[in-house]
């Protein structure tokens, strides 16, 4: 997460709202098939949002008739989904709709199978990425130079709490549980101090169940570390601390 | 009383009357929109019959942890308005070519007007709210916006993100 995330934000929305339309559409899509918890958390709370707004109005009374119809229709109708009549009428609408425009179908078949391909090659990519990850984890845990600084929730993230495993060579790693969501245009930022002045770390947005993971990288300790922090700051980042401290040591 | 996701989870099971009780408590609720966005009282009561059977096929789907009942009802039966509405677009162009007819968003149907935007819609600036009228009522993409309201790109998208910025501001849960 960095203040490159931007578009994303933006496309999220607009996504939400089915107005992404042409190449923003396809950048997204891929974005958001790399598992981007900010975009997937946006795009729910929009749609979220939408419904409420639209459910605000006065309610207005159906029209007779559609009601009964249902109710008939599930009366009638077995408990379980009728998948085989489903699958028959849709093979017979799809046959139809074939004769009647072959090119149309294609095209969409063509599209459908492009949108495939690139959901597939972000999967791989997120896999090797999730290997790499695991990969470095457990050498960290193998380390035995490696320590473990617990931070523990302030004011507004209270039960909030982050493990921190770090080496002073091969940087560290963040696990952190029970955070907040940011506001909008926040992010957190850890900062290590290892000399006189912090470094931040990097930056990082929970997912909806409050759980972060963030690599530390090894230009962020290079020296015993003596305190670390994590703040709210702006997205695009900051020299120093300028936030409210979210995280700390007891 | 039970709740939306208990209704929808009895529905799963093949309960006739905890689907009866969904479509009683969403309906009244989900009509006015298909209605906004498909004025002819056909066409929506059609629609509406269809969203609720989905509904009930689709109940074993839904998953409580991704949104609520409500908003899946509603993504639903606006996805399926929107549907019908281009489908009935895709039919006039077809029969009138080169005039591609634009929806009306802006401008809803007469006597329902009032009674059937959105109060919270209502709360937004003028040109947000007209953007995201089109989008949402309209069915209209970025570019398709772009070209009916004779405005750059960008604006667009910006009016559409703030418009929705602040929608979720107005509706966010106390």
């Amino acid at each position: 997460m960095s203040a490159s995330h931007e578009p994303y934000d933006t496309f999220a929305a607009l996504h939400a709202v089915g107005a992404l339309d042409g190449d923003d559409l396809r950048e997204f899509e891929t974005h958001l098939a790399t598992g981007c918890a900010r975009c997937a958390t946006l795009v729910r709370q929009t749609e979220q949002a939408l419904a409420r707004a639209a459910m605000a109005g006065p309610p207005e009374p159906p029209p007779g008739g559609v009601r009964e119809r249902l109710v008939r229709r599930a009366g009638a109708a077995p408990g379980r989904p009728r998948w085989l009549a489903w699958t028959v009428g849709l093979i017979a609408a799809a046959v139809a709709a074939g004769a009647f425009s072959a090119a149309y179908v294609a095209a969409r078949y063509e599209a459908r199978l492009g949108q495939m391909a690139r959901e597939a090659s972000a999967a791989k990519q997120r896999l090797a990425q999730s290997e790499a990850a695991l990969h470095d984890e457990l050498n960290l845990l193998r380390d035995p130079t490696t320590r473990l600084v617990e931070l523990h929730g302030q004011t507004g993230a209270a039960g909030a709490v982050a493990r921190v495993l770090l080496t002073e060579k091969a940087g560290g790693l963040l696990l952190a549980t029970k955070l907040p969501l940011p506001p909008p245009g926040k992010v957190y930022a850890l900062w290590t101090v290892a000399g006189d002045s912090p470094r931040v770390a990097g930056v990082f947005v929970p997912d909806d169940g409050g759980r972060a993971t963030l690599k530390v990288p090894p230009e962020a300790t290079g020296a015993p570390v003596r305190v670390l922090s994590v703040t709210l700051e702006p997205e695009g980042g900051a020299q120093a601390p300028t936030g409210a401290v979210v995280l700390a040591p007891r | 009383m039970l709740n939306g996701a208990d209704l929808i989870h009895q529905m799963a099971e093949g309960d006739a009357e905890a689907f009866a009780r969904f479509y009683d408590r969403y309906a009244p609720l989900i009509y006015p929109l298909i209605l906004r966005i498909l004025p002819d009282a056909g066409d929506a009561a059609d629609c509406l019959q269809d969203v609720f059977w989905d509904a009930r096929q689709r109940a074993r789907t839904y998953d409580p942890a991704r949104g609520t009942a409500e908003a899946w009802v509603v993504t639903h039966a606006r996805a399926r308005a929107i549907e019908r509405m281009r489908g009935a677009r895709r039919r006039r162009d077809s029969g009138r070519r080169g005039s591609p007819v634009v929806p009306s968003a802006a401008s809803p149907p007469g006597a329902l007007d009032r009674s059937l935007l959105s109060r919270v819609f209502e709360r937004l600036p003028d040109p947000q709210r007209e953007a995201l009228e089109l989008a949402y009522y309209g069915g209209l993409t970025q570019t398709e916006i772009t070209a009916r309201l004779k405005q750059p790109l960008g604006t667009v998208k910006t009016r559409l993100r703030l418009a929705l910025e602040r929608l979720r501001e107005i509706v966010r849960p106390a």
